[in-house]
């Protein structure tokens, strides 16, 4: 029989706050993280980021040498260290037995990757750092964590762009069924740094510059997403393996799927799309019954927010007009390979407060949506289970369903 | 589908300097022949050590056939020359398959380094408006497998698993369970790095290259000697194999994964043996059954004497029996690829029954005294092999290979 995969325990850093239910809270409000950039000053001149202010790795570290960790490696660390307080797996626990990591990240640290090679350039290759070179690889952040807090199990990185966190979560819940593993922490991390956000401006992926820009996820004015940064971690059990440690279960995994697209049919929004199959997979033999919300990964991109919606609206067919459907990046910008994983916890928040936040940004839906898109304030929702989505512009899809634990909602 | 169904190899496609396409690979590898020449894509004045295991052979629109060659980087090319080299020795013909149950997950250690290197190149010339779209289109790690599935239409389950150099490894064992769970009825799994100055430099940095040849387990072993390439192998169902009347290699038979959790370069050991045994009770097999070990072997003083243990720990007493070579004698450390292409080396060797040699290997360091096919490859009767791979980030990673035989129940 496979293991049934239980949710028990979550954190996150964001520009929002770093406590799961501060984050659901501000999102509730509207609010969001917007302003001028100080990590990128410079390079970024009028456009407008959602970067993590005053990030204080100390708060979540304590005084150990935080060197060999970039910021991105900061950044994971300090989510990993909330989401194992939070899940009760103490460093004794870990040390005696081993808890995986699956982390979904699209660059890990492009900023010291970049870094590495232009001191190289420059200065001439014998001035390159050493210690650099060891978070040069993609899966530094990886190996980090499991350094910083003793993670001994399984340790792999997953990436698919926009999409990586999410599938993280869906890797590990699949290692975890088949009995490969109890216990992974699973999530997603991405900084904001000079070299990701240049490309994406380049791209023509950023909304216009200047004061008051926002993005406007599924608006017929989206222009582009703003950039942001941020972790979550949430710890992934299988039921046996919780119970026998009494530990508290938060939510669960229920279902998941996956799938591509071309990037030709992706760029050009055209042909079957792979989301609609990943979420029907995901949804399983019940379909979208006591479905009670979606959250997509719509960020203000011009044709993946119309095709993410085309998905979401196939999969559901006729009970799209009954669940309600919002997402996080009108509050906290193009998180990347944290994206899915903030949605996830973002919406089990909202499972167990019976309130999905609306859209931040989103004032006059694009007519050709067709979805009950979250607008203005938030929606109550029944407590059952939730489709979290996510897909990128190289064509990545994934669809991961989650519910809150019975019971869940009295949590303190 | 049953969790335990067992999943075959019936295609190889190795993309390598000595040899690209199965035959021409393992006749190179079985004649001990060395890819291992001057470095040609970039200028390797400055450096103190000039030698690299470049493709030199590649031809990339032989294979990129349906994208333009040019709108990609080189790692993507031999990603997709190695997908369609594995295809066509499967019979498959990427045409005649429903897209949808076709996977594809590639492992790398840097992605496409080439274009931030270029982005550097501007940034450092003064040039930051020259820099477009092609860093975001060309860069992120992710585009690796997007290509590879874009190029053949196959839309199955998608991504890049990022575990530096055993991210091969990696890829397989993703590829064995998606199958196992019903994901997909065939995934191309496999690995792919392009020759990179990030990467040179970092192990020049290090000291870790050696100025002349690779030399794994000699007492004067000077280091390893960076390479590139690619390998995909087309896995499936045994079933699905024996129904299409396909030539099966060998079958995947099971894999561990570890992390040492303790330094991001230094291999530790532990975590190696923990690998090798979870892989071992994985396929249901005792260390005296297995024939050959395919050994991560960079030709570094540390790896060598570290693996060397770690195999005399995991092996106990049948340790000094088993046959273990490094075929990056031959090919230099080709990074993400490598355990791909050495996983196509094990399921040759367990198919043809010879082992490929560890060449340059003159004097053995008495700290190494394990079997090493020293010089010359050697016939034998190989019914199972295991893969090692360790990697940056403190990744290990097993995979066994193990012989089918046409009598074997399983549908005939």
């Amino acid at each position: 029989m496979p293991s049934a995969v239980v949710i028990t325990g979550m954190g996150l850093v964001s520009a929002l706050g770093d406590r799961p239910s501060a984050l659901h809270e501000a999102l509730l409000g509207g609010g969001t993280a917007f302003g001028p950039s100080a990590l990128i000053a410079e390079q970024a001149g009028s456009y407008r980021v959602a970067e993590i202010r005053d990030f204080a790795p100390r708060t979540y570290l304590g005084p150990r040498n935080l060197r060999p960790l970039d910021r991105t490696g900061q950044l994971a660390a300090a989510a990993a260290e909330l989401a194992l307080a939070d899940s009760g797996w103490t460093i004794e626990a870990r040390d005696a037995r081993d808890v995986g990591l699956a982390l979904g990240t699209t660059f890990c640290s492009v900023r010291t990757i970049g870094e590495f090679d232009r001191r190289a350039m420059r200065d001439g290759p014998e001035y390159a750092s050493p210690i650099d070179f060891s978070n040069t690889v993609i899966n530094a952040a990886a190996g980090q964590v499991a350094i910083w807090h003793h993670l001994r199990g399984v340790n792999s990185t997953i990436s698919t762009g926009t999409a990586s966190g999410l599938h993280a979560l869906g890797y590990a819940a699949q290692m975890i069924r088949a009995g490969r593993a109890t216990t992974l922490l699973a999530g997603g991390v991405e900084e904001l740094c000079f070299e990701s956000f240049l490309g994406f401006v380049r791209a023509g992926l950023v909304a216009a510059p200047g004061e008051g820009a926002v993005p406007r996820p599924f608006d017929t004015a989206r222009d582009g997403c703003l950039l942001g940064e941020g972790a979550a971690f949430l710890v992934l059990e299988s039921e046996d393996t919780a119970r026998a440690r009494g530990a508290r279960v938060v939510g669960r995994i229920e279902g998941y799927g996956s799938g591509y697209d071309s990037r030709q049919a992706t760029a050009h929004s055209e042909g079957e799309n792979a989301l609609a199959a990943s979420i029907v997979r995901a949804l399983g033999p019940s379909g979208p019954e006591g479905l009670a919300a979606v959250m997509s990964s719509a960020s203000g991109h011009i044709t993946l927010d119309a095709r993410e919606a085309a998905g979401i609206l196939e999969a559901l067919g006729t009970r799209a007009a009954e669940v309600p459907v919002s997402t996080i990046k009108g509050h906290l910008g193009e998180t990347q390979g944290a994206g899915g994983a903030l949605a996830t916890v973002v919406m089990l928040e909202s499972l167990r407060t019976r309130r999905l936040p609306p859209i931040a940004g989103l004032e006059h839906p694009d007519p050709r949506v067709g979805l009950d898109l979250v607008i203005g304030r938030p929606r109550a929702i029944a407590a059952s289970r939730a489709l979290v989505t996510a897909v990128s512009r190289e064509g990545n899809a994934c669809a991961l369903v989650i519910s809150a634990a019975d019971g869940a909602d009295r949590r303190p | 589908m049953d969790p335990r169904s067992r999943v075959v190899v019936t295609g190889i496609g190795p993309v390598t300097s000595i040899g690209i396409g199965r035959e021409a690979f393992w006749r190179s590898l079985l004649d001990g022949r060395s890819g291992i020449g001057p470095v040609e894509s970039f200028d390797t004045r400055r450096y103190p050590v000039h030698l690299g295991g470049e493709v030199k052979a590649f031809e990339a629109p032989r294979f990129v056939t349906r994208q333009s060659p040019a709108s990609m980087g080189r790692a993507s090319q031999m990603a997709i020359a190695a997908a369609r080299l594995a295809l066509d020795d499967a019979g498959i013909d990427s045409g005649a398959i429903d897209p949808s149950r076709v996977g594809v997950a590639v492992g790398t250690t840097s992605g496409e380094p080439e274009w931030i290197e270029r982005f550097n190149d501007r940034e450092l010339a003064g040039e930051r408006d020259l820099i477009g779209d092609e860093f975001l289109n060309r860069y992120p790690c992710h585009v690796l497998a997007a290509h590879v599935a874009s190029e053949l239409g196959f839309r199955g389950v998608n991504l890049v698993i990022p575990t530096a150099c055993a991210a091969g490894n990696y890829a397989m064992a993703y590829g064995l369970d998606a199958i196992r769970l019903g994901e997909v009825d065939v995934m191309l799994a496999g690995g792919s790095d392009a020759f990179s100055r990030i990467t040179y430099t970092g192990f020049a940095r290090l000291g870790a290259i050696a100025p002349e040849r690779v030399q794994p387990f000699d007492k004067h072993r000077k280091g390893m000697i960076p390479g590139e390439g690619a390998a995909v192998l087309v896995l499936e169902s045994l079933d699905r194999a024996l129904a299409r009347g396909a030539r099966i290699y060998a079958e995947l038979a099971g894999y561990g994964l570890s992390c040492d959790a303790s330094h991001m370069t230094a291999p530790q050991g532990d975590g190696a043996v923990r690998a090798m045994r979870a892989a071992m009770r994985d396929a249901g097999l005792a260390p005296h059954e297995i024939s050959y070990i395919s050994a991560h072997g960079t030709g570094t003083a540390a790896n060598d004497r570290v693996e060397t243990i770690a195999v005399k720990q995991a092996f106990g007493d049948a340790a000094a029996r088993v046959p273990m070579s490094s075929i990056k004698s031959m090919l230099g450390h080709t990074m993400g690829a490598a355990s791909a292409i050495e996983g196509a080396a094990c399921a040759l060797a367990v198919f043809d029954d010879r082992v490929p040699p560890t060449i340059n290997l003159e004097e053995p360091d008495p700290d190494c005294d394990l079997d090493y096919v020293q010089g010359t490859s050697r016939a034998l009767p190989v019914e199972t092999a295991i893969n090692n791979a360790y990697a940056f980030g403190g990744n290990n990673a097993s995979v066994i290979f193990r012989k089918v035989r046409a009598e074997r129940p399983g549908g005939r």
